[in-house]
């Protein structure tokens, strides 16, 4: 057996080089934090969506042609249905493991965008993006447009009620952009909204066109990481010129392997016993039907609420029309992803002046006007989530939809600034403090002297990073 | 050797401890993976199949990070860094490359690259007109509908309507006849109690009785079927973004984001008590487009 592999090694060494590359592979060194494995589980997840991807493409029929459903799910038997939504339901309820492979695709499609979230604020509030990582930021960006991109596109597929609507709103929303809007949404649809076309547009945008872009830049993503090596939290022992941790082989591997065992095991767990998207509930989509209430996945929440929230202005330029769609779904997001994407560039230049190349993370603490500014970005995310649900707030809390969105309306003008400065201030609080925040410790510590009596001892700083 | 199989025996009862739970984890999949198998050929069920899935891929996991955690001994390594750039002289060293490479030859033939450029700018121009093939010019397409003069009001299943067809207070989604389910050209018909319509004379003159009122059932907002209709406050409601149109009062916007009123559909009755369109909406139907307000 070592004689195989012994000389296969020596085989491609040969030929490729591959020795001294893959000896340097091995000991490449890992932080050992936790917050490094986010990124992994955003990847693990992709891996699980490539997999259960692929099997649902066997059975799925991108046409809107009609068919009559005749299939085991009773309520719907003898109806006319798209080819679609027909090959949908046929795979949840006639192939053997097809929901269960179609929870899991759904479930992971969340967890992945949520992964990818959550990556992302640990990179901004530790600086991770600085000098020299600027170029990696821009490809994490393009990934999570991509990632947005393959969820909306993927949760259109099955040509059900409330997937049909989604459509019809983007529709809508494209059809704002001044200008060229008619023109962009008429190529993009293949004519006036339902044009037969756009679902089978849709899967190939799916499977082929937004999964090459995105599994190559995962690539690059990785390539450039490995060539600027990780960054690192401040602690004993680590500098600006070295990376402290565990290598490649034995310890990482190990870590990655478990923790996509463990992550693809709680998707199983969700795809089997947490019910999503029942495409069947729903019934399939007819122009003229529409469900109530109606809550998008997770990710396109903020976009509905932004919608919900906007205010009715059209505005009339020499005969020409801009929308009331465009503040809130094109301006809006275009201004909070553009800063984003852009903050690399911008903290340094009306902020901090700082141009020197970091390997040594910031806390978040460390910088607090960034630190203040992504908290009062992501309140104003959260609060167009929460009125991407208000009518479902509305009757679990007996309250009319006119009040939350007059309140969320205010709220959104007043509560990112306070956020802004709370924050600034909790920031500046810590330094002075040097406590770790959740680790903070309150009242006095005894000592028993030699006399026997006692006396207050200082409190030790517990402010040391891991 | 003896001696190395003795140091792997001093184990201690932290790792012992990893060692046991680890292959009580691997036990654990093994047998759910033989469960995964009983389940799938006895026919399949997706709550079960979840769950042994689960416990097959958890308990390999859970036995990796065991192994990982507990039994491989941390050893803390430091990797120095390299510096990422070429540094000056590299640079410096490129840049002559260039100069005396890349840039004589193209200055040698300056007609030859400006020609090279344009015929590569027509051959870009050239690849992207197929994109125009992708969807038809939007035209008019977006201010019309299948509604004519002399449409027939029809429900989705084509079934003719009425001066009764709709009891008061009632409504009802209605097509042109031909054209049942079209996205554009749905319209709700109402019936109000006379006397509440609050309509200026030429529009009023397209409500049959001053009570069968139509306006399109696509939000001005962002296109969603304006579902839901309150006879209390004689609103329309759209569940999508919760715009509000005031019924009585042109479908006008009073509460959500929507800008516009809903089109009204002028009506007239025919011969036989049938409703039928006096013409096209009033305006275009659905959300806003750029040239929405040209002819």
């Amino acid at each position: 057996m070592s004689m195989v592999i012994e000389r296969s090694l020596k085989y491609l060494d040969e030929r490729l080089g591959t020795a001294s590359f893959a000896r340097r592979a091995l000991r490449k060194v890992f932080p050992d934090h936790w917050s490094f494995l986010l990124g992994e589980i955003a990847l693990f997840c992709l891996v699980v969506l490539v997999f259960t991807g692929t099997f649902m493409t066997f059975f799925y029929n991108p046409s809107v042609r009609e068919v009559v459903y005749d299939g085991p799910y009773k309520p719907l038997q003898g109806q006319e249905v798209s080819a679609a939504y027909d090959s949908v339901l046929r795979l949840s309820f006639e192939v053997r493991a097809g929901l269960l492979m179609r929870q899991v695709h759904h479930w992971a499609a969340l967890v992945f965008i949520a992964a990818i979230v959550i990556h992302l604020c640990r990179i901004f509030f530790t600086g991770a993006f600085r000098r020299p990582r600027e170029v990696n930021w821009l490809i994490g960006m393009a990934l999570l447009f991509l990632a947005l991109g393959e969820g909306f596109t993927g949760y259109s597929l099955p040509d059900d009620l409330l997937s049909g609507i989604g459509l019809r709103i983007f529709y809508s929303v494209t059809l704002a952009i001044p200008v060229i809007g008619t023109w962009v949404t008429f190529l993009l649809f293949g004519g006036e909204f339902p044009a037969g076309d756009i679902i089978s547009r849709l899967f190939v945008f799916h499977i082929m066109l937004l999964p090459a872009l995105l599994i190559g830049l995962v690539v690059l993503h990785i390539f450039v990481l490995v060539l600027q090596k990780h960054t690192q939290y401040p602690g004993r022992g680590r500098t600006q010129r070295n990376v402290v941790g565990k290598r490649l082989w034995p310890e990482q591997t190990f870590k990655s392997i478990a923790l996509l065992l463990l992550t693809t095991a709680v998707l199983a767990l969700l795809g089997g016993l947490a019910q999503i998207n029942p495409v069947w509930q729903y019934g399939q989509f007819r122009p003229f039907d529409v469900t109530s209430p109606a809550q998008p996945d997770w990710y396109i929440g903020f976009l509905d609420g932004a919608l919900r929230l906007g205010p009715p202005w059209d505005l009339n330029l020499f005969g020409y029309t801009i929308s009331e769609v465009f503040w809130p779904a094109i301006l809006f997001p275009g201004i909070a992803f553009g800063v984003l994407t852009l903050w690399p560039w911008i903290e340094r230049r009306f902020f901090t002046k700082d141009y020197a190349e970091h390997h040594l993370l910031d806390r978040p603490r460390d910088a607090p006007a960034r630190t203040a500014t992504g908290t009062a970005g992501l309140m104003v995310f959260f609060i167009m989530f929460l009125e991407g649900g208000n009518d479902i707030f509305g009757v679990l809390l007996n309250v009319s939809v006119e009040a939350i969105t007059r309140t969320l309306q205010w709220s959104l003008l007043v509560a990112p600034v306070v956020t802004w400065l709370v924050t600034f201030w909790v920031c500046r609080s810590l330094q002075r403090s040097r406590a770790h925040p959740a680790r903070i410790t309150a009242g006095l510590r005894l000592r028993r002297t030699a006399a026997g009596g006692y006396e207050t001892a200082p409190l030790e700083p517990t402010s040391n990073p891991e | 050797m003896d001696v190395d199989r003795d140091r792997e025996r001093e184990l201690t009862a932290d790792q012992r401890r990893a060692e046991r739970a680890a292959a009580v984890a691997f036990t654990v999949a093994i047998l759910a993976g033989i469960g995964l198998f009983v389940v799938y050929f006895a026919g399949g069920q997706t709550q079960l199949e979840g769950v042994l899935f689960c416990l097959v891929l958890g308990g390999l996991g859970v036995g990796v990070a065991l192994w990982a955690n507990h039994l491989l001994g941390a050893h803390e390594a430091v990797e120095e860094r390299h510096e990422l750039t070429s540094g000056a002289e590299g640079r410096e060293a490129f840049g002559h490359a260039l100069a005396e490479e890349v840039g004589p030859t193209l200055a040698r033939r300056s007609l030859l690259v400006k020609l090279l450029a344009g015929a590569g700018g027509a051959l870009g121009l050239a690849l992207l007109l197929p994109v125009l093939s992708l969807g038809p010019a939007p035209g008019n397409t977006l201010k019309r509908t299948s509604w004519q003069r002399g449409s027939r009001l029809v429900d989705e299943t084509g079934r003719r309507i009425t001066l009764n067809s709709v009891p008061e207070d009632g409504f009802i989604t209605v097509f042109p006849e031909g054209h049942e389910g079209e996205a554009d050209a749905q319209a709700l018909l109402i019936h109000v109690p006379k006397g509440l319509l609050q309509l200026p004379p030429e529009k009023l003159a397209g409500v049959p009785e001053g009570t069968q009122v139509a306006y399109s059932k696509i939000c001005t907002h962002a296109g969603c079927p304006v579902g839901l209709y309150r006879a209390t406050t004689r609103s329309l409601l759209c569940p999508c973004h919760q715009s509000q149109f005031n019924v009585l009062d042109g479908a006008k916007p009073f509460f959500g984001p929507a800008a516009r009123p809903l089109p009204q559909l002028p009506l007239g009755v025919d011969a036989q008590g049938a409703l039928i369109a006096l013409g096209d909406f009033d305006a275009p139907v659905g959300p806003a487009f750029w040239d929405r307000g040209k002819k």
